[in-house]
């Protein structure tokens, strides 16, 4: 079998063989390649081959080349060691027969670039079937990936680090729980919380080892759903320490992923709570204590609070008392129950009943603004007739006005006509308004009293005008504080307490409403009172009838004399009041407390009784639940009779038993009439 | 290739910072790229566009950047000997291009690295034909040929004649120095 009959010239040959020598029977170099011959400066034509190359072998000294040895190994590759340069050539060993050449192919072993260039070589000067380059180029890309692999690996040696010491020096528990619920890595704050380790806990069951009893089911819920994938799942752990001290920590807990995204174990960061908790715990301690002192100072405040209601209680009949007795004499001594009086001595009894009804209304006034004060203002409320009101309101100072002569006028709108308040209080913001009007407006002046509905806002406005001296726009807002006059040549000049604009304003906020003022000095004054108004509601149920059967004249029951008890510990009030009701034609009998009055009315059967509440030995409330409790006096009209003005005070009088009850000092015509009114009651039953 | 070449061009002439600005803005999470290894296409657009907004330069200037700098950086940083040993002068290497592709194709398949054909051999110019299946990285021919008549010292004009998004079938460029760029 023979080869391509191919004949190749030599610069064929050598392009594809640029290595390529050949050796004689002699061995001698007989013809090389071009670039071998620039390349190996040592080798020249017919020079010995032993000169040129020595033979390289595996574990022994390089061998001088000879004929036997060639034709003995001649399917072997060899390798060639230049004498003259670091080359080496990898060969194979072609051999003729006539004449008898030894020809060797091949190319130098290179195994970089670098020694590549050390040898004088270019990739061009290899035949392009020599797949030396693509090795050189293999090597050189392999070795450049690896470079860039190790960079990457030292960049990320480098995270892992940085990564690794964040996590060692946070200030928080951070340890990773494996598949098994076992400790992977446990951070050096795990390590100083608790006391364990690295080494202590890597491998060891975290729940089992290192979580407390009363935590470790929560814990094993907490790991199953981050394993399962939930995220940030929060937990508060009580963990074991080494020296057993309490660690409480909020623990955070994720899955972590390999690079398949498959959950590999559960990663915990960690919050210690324990200071947090002990802080807890004591701050819940202190708003316990905080919160029982507050009680007591509450309970001391609201002992306080009624103290202060006792207080103004016992002012109030302490003051009334006094004045009861001053009103009923001086009216007594008016009507001329005592004897004829002269003109001196008539216009001084007017003089002490004028004040009398001043002091009176001081004490009124006080009492209300303390009430407001106090949150025991309650209102009774009704759809009261606003025009009726105005109307009483006017007839009330009309008197006054008339005396200076100031002219007085009325307007009400048909439609403002009902509204739901408090008529009593209504009327006293209305007589409070118009009274200062008067105080404050000079002889031949003018007072009106207008009321406007106002559906926008809802509201009734209640003006009232004057043309009287007027307020100064600084003075105004000092108007409504309390015993407030704006000043003192003024108290001289209009007697007052300065308590009625400011009843006015508490007692239209407690409707609901506002006050407004409008004033110029020396031109008069404009207050405005808008109290919550509906127009849907402005009706008014029709009044019902009054009772006309009240209206018994005082002789028709005088006549025939009824005896009445007066019960009260103050022996003016007894004289006072049994004075006049002896003018009365009554006749009256005594009793000083409530025990007297129980044994009197045994004894003596009166037909009314005028029970006093606070009295010595037995007080009137007792007094009246006994004398209830007896059926023979089930249905004696017993009228309350106390200086007691509070709230509650009537509620108390009546579910003791008592008609009604009336507050001291009662006008003494009041007082008649309403004695005539329970004789009259009765008589119609 | 041309991914690791744009995050050494950031990382030196930028920043680090720039880099990761750059890597975030085209949504990239590759930690560091390591030649020779096959990256989505997408992701060399991607680095280039984002380049381009953090750098505040024309996608052309960042091509033709990366290019230039490939050759006379991260080539020569990796290959540096054997980029050299594929000749003696410039033009001995424009003419061994096509052969080391050929090499480097059958080597890493995976890269489908493009085709360089040579034509118009003259002893101072010679027209370099670029056919690749990816479009608009015509200037990182550009930059890359500049790079290596740097590399080589020899001042030259790169002009590109054909333009394969204007509808021929492949870029072209023609490679003067010598006398050809004294005319």
């Amino acid at each position: 079998m023979t080869g391509p009959q191919t004949k190749l010239d030599r610069e064929q040959f050598a392009e594809l063989f640029p290595f390529h020598f050949v050796v004689d029977r002699e061995m001698r170099i007989i013809d090389a390649g071009d670039v071998l011959l620039r390349i190996c400066p040592g080798i020249t034509i017919g020079s010995p081959l032993a000169n040129a190359f020595s033979l390289f072998l595996l574990a022994s000294p390089t061998l001088h080349i000879d004929r036997e040895y060639l034709i003995k190994h001649k399917s072997t590759l060899f390798v060639f060691k230049s004498s003259s340069s670091d080359l080496m050539l990898r060969l194979q060993l072609v051999i003729l027969g006539d004449p008898e050449r030894y020809i060797f192919l091949g190319s130098p072993w290179v195994r970089n670039p670098t020694e590549l260039k050390a040898l004088h070589l270019v990739l061009k000067d290899f035949a392009l079937h020599d797949s030396t380059v693509d090795l050189l180029q293999l090597v050189q890309t392999t070795s450049t990936s690896l470079h860039d692999a190790k960079q990457l690996a030292l960049r990320l040696e480098l995270n892992r680090n940085e990564l690794k010491e964040l996590v060692d020096t946070a200030n928080a528990p951070i340890l990773t729980i494996d598949l098994l619920g076992k400790v992977r890595d446990w951070n050096q704050t795990t390590e100083r919380l608790t006391g364990f380790s690295k080494a202590d806990a890597v491998g060891k069951q975290f729940v089992e080892d290192f979580v407390n009893e009363e935590s470790q089911q929560g814990v094993r819920k907490l790991l199953d759903g981050s394993l399962e994938g939930v995220k940030n799942a929060r937990l508060e752990v009580m963990l074991n320490t080494r020296d057993d001290r309490k660690l409480l920590v909020i623990f955070s807990a994720s899955p972590r992923h390999d690079a398949l995204g498959k959950v590999t174990a559960a990663i915990l960061v960690g919050h210690d709570i324990t200071e947090l908790d002990e802080y807890r715990t004591t701050l819940e301690n202190r708003v316990a204590d905080r919160t029982s002192e507050l009680s007591l100072a509450n309970a001391e405040l609201s002992r306080v609070m009624r103290s202060k209601d006792d207080f103004l209680s016992a002012m109030s009949h302490e003051l009334r008392t006094p004045l009861n007795a001053i009103l009923g004499l001086s009216e007594s001594l008016c009507e001329g129950v005592y004897g004829g009086l002269t003109d001196r001595q008539s216009k001084s009894i007017n003089t002490i009943a004028e004040s009398g009804h001043h002091l009176l209304s001081l004490i009124n006034d006080l009492l209300d603004i303390a009430k407001i004060g106090a949150g025991k203002m309650d209102l009774d409320w009704t759809n009261s007739n606003l025009e009726d009101a105005c109307k009483s309101s006017m007839r009330f100072i009309s008197g006054l006005a008339s005396k200076k002569k100031i002219s007085v006028s009325l307007f009400t709108d048909p439609i403002a006509s009902i509204i739901h308040a408090d008529q009593r209080r209504l009327k006293q913001i209305l007589v409070n308004l118009l009274s200062n009007a008067v105080k404050f407006t000079p002889e031949g002046g003018h007072i009106s009293l207008q009321t406007r509905s106002n559906p926008e806002r809802n509201a009734i406005e209640i003006s009232v005008t004057d043309s009287g001296i007027g307020i100064s726009n600084s003075d105004i807002e000092r108007l409504f504080r309390p015993f407030t006059q704006l000043d003192s040549k003024l108290s001289r000049q209009y007697a007052g307490t300065g308590l009625g604009l400011s009843l006015v304003l508490r007692l239209a906020e407690l409707h609901g409403g506002s006050i407004e003022v409008k004033s110029e000095l020396g031109k008069g004054s404009c207050f405005t009172v808008s109290l919550p108004w509906s127009e849907s509601k402005s009706h008014f149920p029709q009044a019902a009838p009054a009772h006309k059967d009240l209206d018994i004249s005082t002789d028709q029951v005088a006549a025939k004399g009824p005896l009445i008890l007066l019960v009260d510990d103050n022996e003016i009030n007894l004289s006072t009041v049994g004075d006049y009701l002896r003018a009365q034609d009554f006749c009256v009998i005594f009793a000083r407390n409530g025990l007297e009055a129980i044994q009197v009315v045994r004894d003596r059967k009166p037909q009314l009784v005028l029970m006093d509440i606070q009295m010595p030995v037995m007080d009137g409330i007792d007094a009246i639940s006994i004398l209830r409790a007896d059926p023979t006096f089930a249905s004696l009209p017993i009228l309350a009779l106390t200086s007691r003005a509070m709230v509650g005070d009537r509620e108390r009088c009546i579910q003791a038993g008592a008609n009604d009850y009336l507050s001291k000092p009662v006008q003494l015509k009041q007082l008649t009439h309403a004695i005539l009114s329970h004789f009259n009651h009765l008589k119609i039953k | 290739m041309i991914n690791k070449s744009i995050e050494d061009l950031v990382t030196i002439n930028f920043g680090a910072d720039k880099w990761e600005a750059i890597k975030a803005k085209a949504g990239i999470k590759v930690e560091a790229f390591v030649s020779n290894e096959s990256y989505p296409d997408e992701m060399t657009y991607g680095l280039v566009g984002a380049a381009t907004e953090v750098l505040g330069l024309s996608v052309s200037q960042v091509l033709f950047a990366f290019g230039e700098f490939w050759v006379l950086h991260t080539a020569n940083k990796g290959y540096g000997d054997l980029l050299k040993s594929a000749g003696r002068t410039m033009p001995e290497f424009l003419d061994y291009l096509p052969l080391f592709h050929t090499r480097v194709a059958l080597i890493f398949p995976n890269l489908k690295p493009p085709r360089f054909e040579c034509s118009d051999r003259h002893p101072d110019r010679i027209t370099m034909h670029y056919f690749s299946p990816r479009p608009g990285l015509s200037a990182v021919v550009s930059g890359m040929l500049s790079g290596v008549a740097k590399l080589y010292e020899t001042p030259a004009e790169i002009t590109q004649t054909q333009f394969k998004d204007k509808g021929a079938d492949h870029d072209e460029f023609l490679v003067c120095w010598g006398d050809s760029i004294k005319k």
